[in-house]
């Protein structure tokens, strides 16, 4: 047990009567860059959703860092330190992109109603600590020009970078991204790939990413689960993945029925 | 207590939850199409009372008395939804609901202008004088009522059942996007729920208006109207009708058992208690959008 | 930017000073209007923070203004306590109440929660109606003139209170807007997925959201029984409930600077509507009509209708460097 920074036994997600994840288990070391790749379908986002505790388990456990996070609500799996990011980002679209990446710092260090509605030294002192955080980030991530800017006017590469930052400004200890270079160009989604991997070693963030760009996939993970169907098909490194038969037929299978249509 | 006074009291209970029965039919028939619930719903009531005061002062016969309240109804509903309602219909839900409510606010407001707020009346159709059967007294009126709530429920099933338009309207309530592909006229579909919700809350004013009398503040209604549409499951056509009729009970057993002071909190209880345990009420579905 | 704020705090320090001075020339009409005028502030400023920030719609906002009256007036009458005392105190019953209201309420979305919110409406009414040995029933309650150091306060004296409450009221709104408590309010309206992926605890900052409406409500409650000097159950249903919704739809929602216009421009309407007075209710109604189709984010978005830029709220920032 000891090593291990995120574990997942057995997870079951129903939907009425669907399965969309069946008795998945994997199991994520400390600082490792874990892909999640699969068909349209597989269950991959459910996954997610199901260890920040968005959507409820029907059977299984999630345990971060031995601990059981399994049937926590949702902020307090956050609080525990499990971040996400989105597939189609869920910024908060009236507010600036400061404000956006704001609400990830504050996290660590609430204002008391009191003190802030009264504007006193110390509401002053943590929100400007906030905002040096803040502008921090948004300099690694690219965002300053944007800082004011309100997030439902930015492009969709842009507000990719605004959700990472955002969601690394709450400091987590695993991040699960979801399809974080979608929507990206080629050259983007190089830069993305480069920087998450620089992040997840200078920062010791461990990472579960949801990709479907397999080169994307092959050049960041250290080793990658293969979902189909809410199950696990294969798992290893990516060079055995990609040449995995079991692997091949999921996507061929997937490929072969989209010319078909 | 006796069995001829619990059977009394259930016979008032019946007649008054009639009304409210219509009311919580004239409710859940655009929310179920259209997705908009109708806050103002109350004033159309006060509308179809106002509407059978002027019709009976013309000297109108009382068969065409119902058939003039219920077409300016159903025509009001159709001014209502064209000119109001369309505009905000994809609208944030806080738009709908205060916008329905100003709806509401703005017809009572013209009513009180031009009608004043003293009380007016008007006789029901077969005179006031009880009639007694089984040892118990029947009030003509609230048969009436509950004749015509029947008659309109089994209207309304046959309508949802065996028209065009009733089951393309049933289609629009499952998936508008849907149904505007397989070729129906969602315009026309919301146009007609609320001219048939607006027709039986104006049809619900003249039944009840000899009753309790014909004012501005008969609206109040709509909240016993809209607790029987929640105790009924919000879209269901026989959950209204059963949710109305219950709510009627309800009351005039709470009048008995809690004593007049406080009976008036106990729909409002009810309410509260329903929506914080079971806001799919008694028929719905279990999905309600909870937080 | 720091200039900048500095700028605002003085404008605003001066309007203020301006407001208090102007009191003493104006006639005794005036002032009373002016004061009534504030108090819809106030509670239009609570109001926005629940429904325009937090995204949760109250149509029982003027229960809590209710709330505050009665129990504020109650203290006075039954225990001799000052209005200066009183009046926070009501305002913390209608705290303690909205938070209870709050905790079921908060977890209820769109017409479920209005239900809710109308059906507490009407409970409050029924209430205060039945307890009529307490409350004067449909008759009303006669507030007593506020007293300090022994002698009566006057009108202006009660004009420069409710002043001072209403210059607190929205300097605490702003702060709050401009904290992470405010983040937090619209967070959980504009995206619930990511406010839980971030740590925020969506059900408390809504049923807090709840009780801070309460406590500008209650506040404003209290003011308006000792500026009337006479509680009318009326006042405080549905059309009340209403109105203060109109202030913030027309004003602005979500907008600190937009209550305070909703509020004191349609406070002035009454007297602008004297000479048509049976339509003024009317004309209420096509007003928030109006706007509701026309213009639903209010009159504020007219002042940024060129500036696209939503500066940071953060009162740090203020003090940031342009970048």
């Amino acid at each position: 047990m000891t090593g291990e920074r995120l574990r997942i036994e057995r997870m079951s997600v129903r939907f009425g009567g669907v399965a969309a994840v069946r008795e998945l288990s994997l199991s994520i070391a400390p600082g490792e860059i874990r892909g999640l790749i699969g068909p349209n379908g597989a269950g991959k986002t459910t996954v997610i959703n199901a260890i920040t505790g968005e959507v409820p388990m029907t059977q299984g456990r999630v345990l971060l860092d031995g601990d059981v996070v399994s049937g926590l609500p949702a902020h307090v799996v956050s609080r525990r330190g499990i971040g996400r990011t989105f597939q189609h980002v869920e910024p908060f679209g009236e507010l600036s992109v400061l404000d956006n990446v704001l609400l990830g710092v504050g996290r660590h260090a609430p204002v008391p109603l009191f003190h802030a509605a009264f504007a006193t030294p110390l509401a002053r002192r943590g929100e400007a600590s906030a905002v040096r955080e803040a502008l921090g980030l948004l300099e690694r991530f690219d965002l300053v020009p944007y800082r004011d800017t309100p997030a439902a006017e930015l492009p969709f590469g842009v507000l990719k970078r605004m959700d990472l930052a955002r969601a690394l400004a709450a400091r987590p200890t695993i991040l699960l991204m979801d399809e974080p270079t979608s929507g990206m160009s080629e050259s983007e989604a190089d830069r993305a790939v480069a920087a998450a991997r620089a992040l997840a070693e200078s920062q010791n963030v461990t990472l579960l990413v949801i990709e479907h760009n397999m080169r994307v996939m092959m050049r960041l993970a250290h080793s990658v689960t293969v979902m189909q169907n809410g199950a696990v098909i294969a798992e290893g490194a990516p060079s055995v993945i990609q040449r995995d038969p079991a692997v091949i037929e999921a996507y061929l299978g997937e490929e072969a029925a989209d010319a078909v249509r | 207590m006796n069995v001829s006074l619990i059977l009394q009291l259930a016979i008032a209970g019946v007649s008054v939850g009639s009304i409210y029965a219509l009311v919580a039919l004239a409710i859940v028939l655009p929310f179920k199409a259209s997705g908009v619930l109708n806050f103002g719903q109350g004033e159309i009531v006060t509308l179809g009372a106002y509407a059978a005061l002027v019709l009976t002062q013309l000297g109108l016969p009382y068969p065409l008395l119902v058939a003039g309240v219920v077409v300016l109804g159903g025509i009001g509903g159709i001014v209502i939804e064209r000119l109001l309602i369309r505009p905000i219909v994809k609208a944030p839900e806080f738009t709908l609901v205060i916008a329905t409510f100003a709806i509401g606010l703005l017809i009572k407001g013209i009513i009180s202008l031009r009608f004043g707020d003293s009380p007016n009346t008007i006789d029901g159709p077969f005179g006031s004088d009880p009639l007694v059967a089984w040892g118990l007294r029947f009030n003509p009126t609230s048969l009436w009522i509950f004749a015509c709530t029947a008659l309109v429920t089994v209207l309304v099933i046959a309508f949802f059942r065996h028209t065009r338009l009733g089951k393309a309207m049933r289609a629009v309530s499952i998936d508008a996007d849907a149904a505007r592909l397989m070729g129906i006229r969602v315009e026309k579909v919301y146009r007609w729920s609320w001219a048939m919700s607006t027709a039986i809350g104006a049809l619900a004013g003249l039944l009840v208006a000899p009753l309790i009398g014909i004012n501005p503040e008969i609206g109040q209604l709509i909240l016993r109207g809209l607790l029987g549409a929640v105790l009924g499951g919000f879209t269901s056509i026989p959950g209204a009708i059963v949710g109305g009729l219950t709510v009627g009970l309800i009351e005039t057993y709470s009048g008995v058992l809690v004593g007049s002071t406080f009976k008036n909190l106990v729909p409002f209880l009810l309410l509260m208690t329903l929506l914080v345990f079971r806001p799919q009420g008694l028929f719905g579905l279990a999905e309600i959008k909870r937080v | 930017m720091r200039a900048e704020a500095s700028r605002a705090t003085l404008l605003s320090l001066i309007g203020v000073a301006a407001l208090a001075a102007g009191g003493a020339f104006l006639g005794s009409y005036a002032v009373y209007l002016a004061s009534l005028a504030m108090i819809n502030v106030i509670s239009a400023v609570g109001l926005n923070l629940l429904t325009g920030n937090s995204g949760q719609i109250s149509l029982c906002h003027s229960s809590f203004m209710a709330i505050g009256a009665y129990a504020s007036t109650l203290l006075t009458v039954n225990f001799g306590v000052p209005f200066w005392l009183a009046i926070p105190l009501g305002g913390a019953v209608a705290v303690a109440i909205g938070a209870l209201l709050g905790a079921p309420a908060s977890r209820l979305q769109g017409i479920y929660l209005a239900l809710a919110t109308l059906g507490f409406l009407q409970i409050v009414q029924i209430v205060i109606e039945e307890l009529a040995s307490v409350t004067g029933g449909v008759r009303g309650l006669i507030v007593p003139k506020p007293a300090f150091a022994g002698a009566r306060v006057s009108e202006y004296g009660r004009y420069l209170i409710v002043l001072g409450a209403c210059a607190l009221a929205v300097w605490s709104a702003r702060n709050l807007m401009r904290s992470r408590v405010g983040r937090e309010l619209d967070a959980v309206r504009l995206s619930r997925p990511a406010a839980q992926a971030l740590g925020v605890a969506v059900g408390r900052v809504k049923l807090t959201a709840f009780a801070l409406s309460a406590a500008y409500a209650g506040v404003a409650g209290g003011l308006l029984a000792i500026v009337v000097g006479f509680i009318d159950p009326v006042e405080f249903g549905v059309s009340a409930a209403l109105r203060q919704i109109t202030f913030i739809v027309v004003g602005g929602m979500g907008s600190v600077a937009g209550s305070v216009v909703g509020a004191a421009v349609l406070s002035a309407l009454p007297e602008a509507l004297r000479p048509v007075k049976e339509y003024s209710d009317l004309i209420y109604t096509l007003i928030l009509l109006g706007f509701l189709i026309f213009l639903p984010r209010g009159l504020v978005t007219l002042w940024h209708a060129g500036a696209r830029r939503s500066r940071a709220r953060t009162f740090a920032a203020a003090g940031e460097g342009t970048p």
